[in-house]
């Protein structure tokens, strides 16, 4: 049976690859910006895919600590993003602020999902 | 419009969804929950595509109760493409350096103290050697075959081909008997 390791890479794996596919789909179509937006998203996945790893690194087989290490990133990470995405509203920066929106949108989906993930192995 | 501006625009446009939303604002206007709900955008990328068009200039926004409600600009799209490209450009005094640069290559490169050299064979060096014989010539005034041969013999000795193209370039006019020279617009 997979454990909880196992579930979040897989899901952030078929996320990546979901956003790449939907990416070269929209550029295909002519909607470059948007197919940005899910090159955007995906960078978010790839991010929380080498904390994953970085998490067992540092904290071995331990599930309570890997877990501890991962949502402490994600409340971190997220920091400068919601900074960046203030300052451009600042300036009326509408490109900006929408992908900060979507770093953060995408954040947000990776908590519930993660924590989802955590809740059914435990 | 300017240069910038029609590139700014141009590539506004060569976007699918934004095209989409160009196309729904042209049947009304709308505000931006209907535009993604027509779409089958979320709201956020539908206002990150109208700021693109406002910012173009294809799009006009004007609050409309508790909504901001967008509208197609039409005076822009009523200018042509060709309008747009005839207009000057704005590198057309280095183009036209660039142009007067080459032609005066070209004549160093064929005339040797008031001599021409040789006929060039590209069709547009010929052009600008042509038109520096016929600066020889004089506007309304009418010239015998003899004269003209005579006036080109200075240049080259080649005058039957010269006269000819002269022609042929619409340098030179012909009624059969007589030349003139031919005024530019």
């Amino acid at each position: 049976m997979m454990g909880q390791q196992g579930k979040l890479e897989l899901y952030l794996e078929e996320q990546i690859e979901h956003c790449k596919k939907r990416s070269k789909q929209l550029a295909a179509d002519e909607r470059m910006d948007e197919g940005n937006f899910e090159k955007v998203r995906a960078n978010v996945y790839e991010i929380f895919k080498t904390i994953l790893s970085a998490a067992e690194k540092v904290c071995g087989k331990d599930d309570l600590a890997r877990k501890h290490f991962f949502l402490q990133k994600v409340e971190e990470i997220p920091a400068n993003w919601m900074t960046s995405y203030e300052k451009a509203k600042q300036h009326g920066d509408v490109e900006k602020m929408h992908i900060e929106n979507i770093k953060l949108d995408t954040i947000r989906e990776i908590k519930d999902r993660c924590t989802q993930i955590w809740e059914e192995t435990t | 419009m300017t240069e910038a501006e029609a590139i700014s625009l141009f590539k506004c446009l060569a976007d699918k969804s934004r095209l989409q939303i160009l196309k729904s604002l042209a049947v009304e206007d709308m505000y931006v929950e209907r535009l993604a709900e027509r779409l089958g955008l979320t709201a956020p990328t539908i206002s990150f595509h109208l700021k693109k068009l406002s910012d173009a200039g294809a799009v006009t926004a004007c609050k409309n109760q508790y909504y901001m409600m967008y509208s197609l600009n039409r005076e822009i799209f009523r200018t042509s493409i060709l309008e747009i490209l005839q207009q000057e450009s704005d590198e057309a005094g280095e183009q036209e350096q660039r142009d007067a640069d080459y032609r005066q290559r070209v004549i160093d490169a064929f005339f040797e103290y008031g001599k021409l050299k040789s006929i060039p064979t590209q069709l547009k060096k010929e052009r600008i050697v042509l038109e520096v014989i016929a600066e020889a010539f004089e506007f309304d005034r009418m010239y015998s075959e003899r004269e003209v041969n005579i006036i080109i013999a200075d240049f080259h000795d080649d005058f039957c081909t010269i006269r000819r193209d002269m022609v042929g370039e619409q340098l030179l006019g012909r009624n059969g008997r007589e030349y003139w020279r031919i005024k530019r617009d």
